[in-house]
């Protein structure tokens, strides 16, 4: 099975997980339980690590419990870097399926923007400032994928989907007339806080154009980037959310002793 | 900082009392508010559909965040709740139903029965800290305890007057 297969799967199952969870629980199945705001698995607690660092920095308390559970989600981005986003975020899998449709259908944006990570650090930065003075953690009502999976919840609880909705009508809608992926790319703080979580042992995508098999620069990884990033030409972090759909697209074309690889050294 | 925005908050509520009735083991507004992480998890594990999630148009600050409607469904004090939070904005620690204060009940004697001279004892009769937060004066007419009463709403639940007679004001104190 492919890189690019297996990761469909994933974000399919995880759609379904977000719709199947809330009605398990309601039937008394509550192995898992929760979304991703937080989620239960078994005993061990997950919770979005922006949300969680908001709230101590506004309480200026540590809960062992919070602590705790935002333990696994960034292991998880230290090791193998965003794959959150790329393998699991439901609105990553409604975005790039806005960006499938608007490719085929030769759909123009009205804004051609250059991909730089800028934009969502100044965000991520006057979050962090606001927070305190709102009193309240501001990336919970920001959360495109916390959003999203609430969404079943208040389904299956009350019968309806509530108003904050809207935020995933509008990003829809953003990123179908006037940028491609705005959100993921330009936005969203819950990946920019995910991708400060790095090290130079992460996983990263590293491309070796001298050997052993050399770059023909036939730019498949390019057209394959979901984020309209340049894997050739390095650089492409805190942005690449690691999908491998770049490594994918070049071992199609150069088989395995492709120039496109994910690494966990330092050096490549 | 934490004071500031406590400050502000407050300054917030006081233009808009909101009376958002949250879950066992909730201290003040501003704390809980800014501990919430808005998961749902309190939701999802209440076994009588008592806490219901927040609407944006409850505020923004509130968005997201669980609310009890007495009314509708009190809480009947089952505990489960303050064991699931992973954010600790329901105090874990909080395990007897007697160490809750989620609110005050407020008795509105112009349109209580019993303060009317009609007999009635439904609210005395079904409060969970039974003869202790609800208890019955001389002539037969409930009064709370402000110290013992726990918020519940199980009171407010069950009022035969429309709207009810008896309310809980929200706002959880420091318990014990």
């Amino acid at each position: 099975m492919g890189l690019t297969v297996f990761r469909r799967v994933t974000q399919v199952s995880a759609i379904a997980f977000i719709i199947a969870i809330p009605l398990l629980s309601r039937d008394g199945i509550t192995f898992l339980a929760g979304n991703l705001y937080s989620l239960a698995i078994g005993p061990v607690t997950v919770a979005d690590p922006l949300i969680g660092f908001q709230v101590i920095i506004s309480t200026l308390s540590f809960e062992k419990t919070l602590l705790l559970s935002m333990i696994i989600p960034l292991c998880l981005a230290l090791v193998f870097g965003k794959v959150f986003c790329s393998w699991i975020c439901p609105q990553n899998t409604i975005s790039e399926y806005i960006d499938f449709l608007s490719r085929k259908t030769g759909m123009r944006r009205l804004f051609l923007m250059p991909v730089t990570a800028k934009p969502r650090y100044v965000i991520l930065m006057v979050l962090f400032l606001l927070t305190p003075l709102a009193g309240f953690p501001l990336a919970a009502i920001l959360s495109a994928p916390g959003i999203i999976s609430l969404q079943p919840v208040r389904y299956v609880y009350e019968g309806a989907a509530g108003l904050e909705l809207g935020l995933i009508g509008a990003i829809v809608l953003a990123e179908m007339l006037f940028a491609r992926r705005l959100w993921c790319n330009y936005v969203c703080p819950i990946g920019s806080f995910l991708g400060i979580f790095r090290l130079g042992m992460t996983l990263k995508v590293v491309h070796r154009g001298d050997k052993p098999q050399p770059c023909m620069k036939c730019l498949e990884c390019v057209k394959a980037c979901q984020l309209g990033l340049n894997p050739m030409g390095g650089k492409i972090y805190p942005l690449c959310h690691n999908c491998g759909d770049c490594v994918a697209a070049c071992e199609r074309m150069n088989g395995p002793a492709k120039p496109l690889s994910f690494r966990f050294s330092r050096n490549a | 900082m934490n004071m500031l925005s406590a400050s502000i908050l407050f300054t917030l509520e006081a233009m808009r009392d909101r009376n958002l009735l949250r879950p066992p083991g909730t201290g003040p507004e501003h704390l809980f508010i800014s501990r919430c992480i808005r998961c749902a998890r309190c939701v999802e594990v209440c076994p009588y559909g008592s806490i219901k999630i927040a609407r944006l148009l409850d505020g923004l600050s509130a968005t997201g965040t669980p609310v009890i409607k007495p009314r509708g469904m009190p809480c009947y004090l089952c505990m489960k709740c303050p064991a699931v939070c992973p954010s600790g904005a329901l105090d874990r620690r909080v395990r007897s139903r007697r160490e809750v204060r989620m609110g005050i009940a407020q008795v509105k004697k112009q349109d209580c029965l019993a303060w009317q001279n009609t007999i009635c004892r439904s609210c005395y009769q079904s409060c969970p800290i039974f003869d202790e937060a609800i208890t019955l004066d001389g002539a037969l007419r409930p009064v709370v305890d402000e110290k013992k009463c726990v918020g519940c709403g199980i009171c407010e639940h069950v009022c035969p007057v429309e709207p009810s007679a008896i309310t809980v004001k929200s706002g959880g104190r420091r318990w014990g």
